[in-house]
């Protein structure tokens, strides 16, 4: 019993990061409709210029502020100079230059940061909670992990759904002539997108990166199993991103835990496939498919 | 309709991703070893030998053993500015695998046809080298002193060209059952095992002495950095003695994540993953306020088999320390550099014993014949012959107290199987004033 509560919580926390990464992508792809692997690379960079801020002296805070500062320039840049020239053409095009920035940032960083291991401070306490005789496999810090993607979750949800902004952005992403006829700014729209995904992004890379050890290929995992949480939960729908991440988190923790830690790539795969062959559009997608 | 094909290029990139997180050991290409026919052997000049390795010098094992080849160097280094051996300069030339088996093929086939080395020196990683074992012995390649404790590399009959080095994990294994058995009987002992042939060959030596005593043993794959599944499992099945055959960043995880469930059993860990100043530099940022104190480590049990850097008194230690400031390289002495310099100096009489036209059939032959007498800071001997390729033969216990290494027990001997453990009765060596051996040509 306490096993199965320890591997829960533990899968808890995981999934609740895998849920911010699945966040980011799913914010990429309702604003620009392309699919960034360079995601994990760029929360990386941002993360360790949080590290770098906090080796100097400065406390977590000011890394955070200063890692999704720089996420929001990032993503701004990244999509002006690098995926803008390929915008209009195949998706495969812009797919595969996401690929190519992946394996860009990533040198880069063991180029500016090295390649060795650094631990990254938490926030919070890491010494996990008792109660009576029973311990429980979660800490202060697991608690602000969760919190803190509930709360982009909800922002999103409300940016998405409430707001003009959120209104646009999505037009831009649908049809780009329909929305520049009805006068959306289309290309500032994608700008904007891949600037806010990029900022959900780092947050991700700083909250899995907290209390525990950084290297520059520490997201790689991430990205996969946050892939597929994204697909998991349907590439259009915060909400699934979220459910799709806590569940891939739980599943993947009950494999390492009572299976054996060997089939945990295995069984992210197994998922994957199950999920496009049984239901391709996600769990959580309102639309079967959309034709244009 | 044009959007559609948006997720499913998306899906089939993912798709590609998994399966290469899955894991695909590669073959190396079949390739011949080409000789050079103006020296005594391919690798060899009048007035050089070219030697190569492959290290993590990136990802989930670099910390700590990517040190292990800058050690080697500033040894050979130190050699060639004394002349070298037989007038020959040691040139040794190392690439970075990442600790990924596909990798570590492909960057020793580059030392091997591309730099025509003369030999493999002190690669590192079972995972990583088993992947070149085969390869190497088909090409002819002498591929000296295996910086890893697999029972692999002691198959001469298969295996020809490969040494081993380290005592292995069965060994040292071992030696730990036996201790834990006298002074703690009546412990639950748990095992956390990299799951691979360390995991393996390790538990093969922990249950020789603890069989009855092992509550659980719980493996973890490298390359996945969340181990608490599996350090829940040992806490649920009640161990309270703990022993860890892992790589450094781990037993670093393996604590972090103890912490989280409260977890505190007496925590021994295997001489590869337990380097005080490593895994205390990984686990200090920690230590700010959110973990107790800086003392996670305190009270762990390990093991020895080569002089630490906390011992300024040691005579290797003080040849090192020496050799180190000569290198002019960044960075401390480290038990990891002291680690790659002791290699260093068993390749040193390797060269020696080979005489002076050195060849790759020579060399492996001086090596089963002399080398179980050469002397160096290694605490027990090798145990090299015609038909074992074993490496160094045992280690004494240590406790980490107030951060330094503090001896528990004399060095013990002992071999694989069944043999008997009996107490090391050799006086510790000494280097030569030279600081360089002095091996005559077993010829």
């Amino acid at each position: 019993m306490q096993q199965f509560l320890n591997v829960t919580l533990t899968g808890l926390g995981q999934g609740a990061i895998y849920a911010a990464f699945a966040l980011a992508l799913v914010l990429i792809w309702r604003s620009t409709r392309i699919v960034n692997f360079a995601q994990g690379a760029m929360a990386m960079f941002t993360t360790y210029l949080a590290l770098t801020v906090i080796e100097a002296g400065q406390s977590y805070w000011v890394g955070l502020i200063v890692a999704l500062a720089g996420g929001l320039l990032m993503g701004a840049v990244v999509e002006r100079l690098v995926i803008r020239p390929v915008e209009g053409g195949p998706e495969l095009n812009a797919v595969i230059v996401t690929l190519g920035l992946f394996v860009a940032i990533q040198a880069l960083a063991a180029i500016l940061f090295g390649s060795t291991f650094k631990s990254f401070p938490a926030p919070f306490d890491l010494r996990g909670f008792t109660v009576g005789e029973v311990n429980i496999a979660f800490t202060p810090n697991s608690i602000y992990v969760i919190l803190a993607v509930v709360v982009v979750m909800v922002a999103l949800v409300a940016l998405f759904r409430f707001t003009d902004l959120g209104l646009k952005m999505r037009a831009a992403a649908f049809s780009q002539e329909v929305s520049r006829l009805l006068g959306v700014r289309v290309g500032r729209m994608l700008t904007l997108g891949w600037a806010l995904a990029a900022v959900v992004g780092s947050l991700a890379g700083l909250l899995i990166a907290g209390g525990s050890l950084v290297y520059p290929a520490y997201m790689d995992g991430v990205v996969v199993f946050g892939f597929v949480a994204a697909t998991l939960g349907g590439l259009d729908s915060p909400g699934g991103a979220v459910v799709g991440g806590l569940s891939i988190g739980l599943l993947l923790s009950y494999v390492s835990g009572y299976l054996g830690s060997e089939l945990v790539a295995l069984a992210a795969l197994a998922i994957l496939v199950a999920v496009l062959l049984v239901r391709p559009q996600g769990i959580f997608a309102k639309a079967a498919a959309r034709r244009v | 309709m044009i959007r559609r094909t948006g997720p499913l290029v998306a899906v089939a990139a993912a798709a590609a991703l998994l399966l290469s997180a899955c894991g695909a050991g590669g073959r190396p290409s079949e390739g011949t070893g080409g000789g050079d026919a103006a020296a005594s052997d391919v690798g060899i000049t009048t007035t050089s030998v070219k030697i190569g390795g492959h290290f993590p010098l990136t990802g989930v094992a670099a910390p700590g053993y990517s040190e292990i080849p800058t050690g080697m160097k500033a040894y050979f280094d130190y050699v060639n500015a004394a002349g070298g051996v037989n007038g020959r300069k040691i040139e040794f030339i190392y690439k970075d695998d990442a600790y990924n088996p596909t990798q570590t093929s492909q960057v020793v086939n580059e030392l091997v046809l591309q730099e025509q080395v003369f030999a493999i020196m002190g690669g590192l990683g079972t995972p990583t080298h088993s992947a070149v074992l085969d390869y190497l012995n088909a090409e002819g390649v002498p591929d000296l002193f295996v910086s890893s404790g697999s029972l692999l590399w002691d198959q001469p009959t298969k295996n020809p060209q490969t040494f081993g080095w380290q005592p292995d994990y069965e060994v040292e294994a071992k030696i730990i059952g036996q201790y834990v058995s006298k002074n703690f009987p009546n412990a639950k002992v748990g095992l956390f095992l990299q799951d691979d042939d360390l995991g393996r060959d390790a538990e093969k030596g922990a249950r020789t002495f603890l069989d009855k005593q092992i509550v659980a043993a719980e493996r973890y794959t490298p390359g996945n950095t969340d181990v608490a599944p599996q350090i829940a499992a040992l806490q649920a099945a009640g161990a309270d003695l703990v022993i860890g055959f892992n790589v450094p960043s781990y037993t670093a995880l393996s604590q972090l994540v103890s912490l989280r469930l409260n977890y505190k059993p007496q925590w021994m860990y295997s001489n590869i993953g337990a380097d005080p100043t490593l895994v205390g530099s990984l686990l200090a940022r920690f230590s700010e306020g959110k973990v107790t104190d800086a003392g996670l480590l305190e009270g762990m049990i390990s093991t020895r088999y080569l002089p630490t850097v906390d011992d300024p008194q040691n005579p290797w230690i003080q040849l090192f320390q020496k050799v180190w400031d000569a290198s002019g390289a960044d960075g401390e002495l480290s038990n990891f550099r002291v680690y790659g310099m002791s290699e260093a100096y068993t390749f040193v009489s390797a060269l020696q014993a080979a005489g002076p036209n050195p060849t790759r059939k020579g060399i492996v032959e001086a090596i089963q014949k002399t080398g179980k007498s050469w002397k160096g800071p290694w605490l027990a001997p090798f145990r090299y012959s015609a038909d074992r390729h074993a490496g160094i033969s045992g280690v004494g216990v240590t406790r980490i107290t107030g951060g330094k290494t503090e001896r528990l027990t004399p060095v013990f001997v002992t071999d694989n199987g069944t043999a008997p453990i009996t107490e090391s009765t050799e006086p510790p060596s000494v280097p030569p004033a030279s600081g360089i051996p002095e091996v005559a040509p077993a010829g």
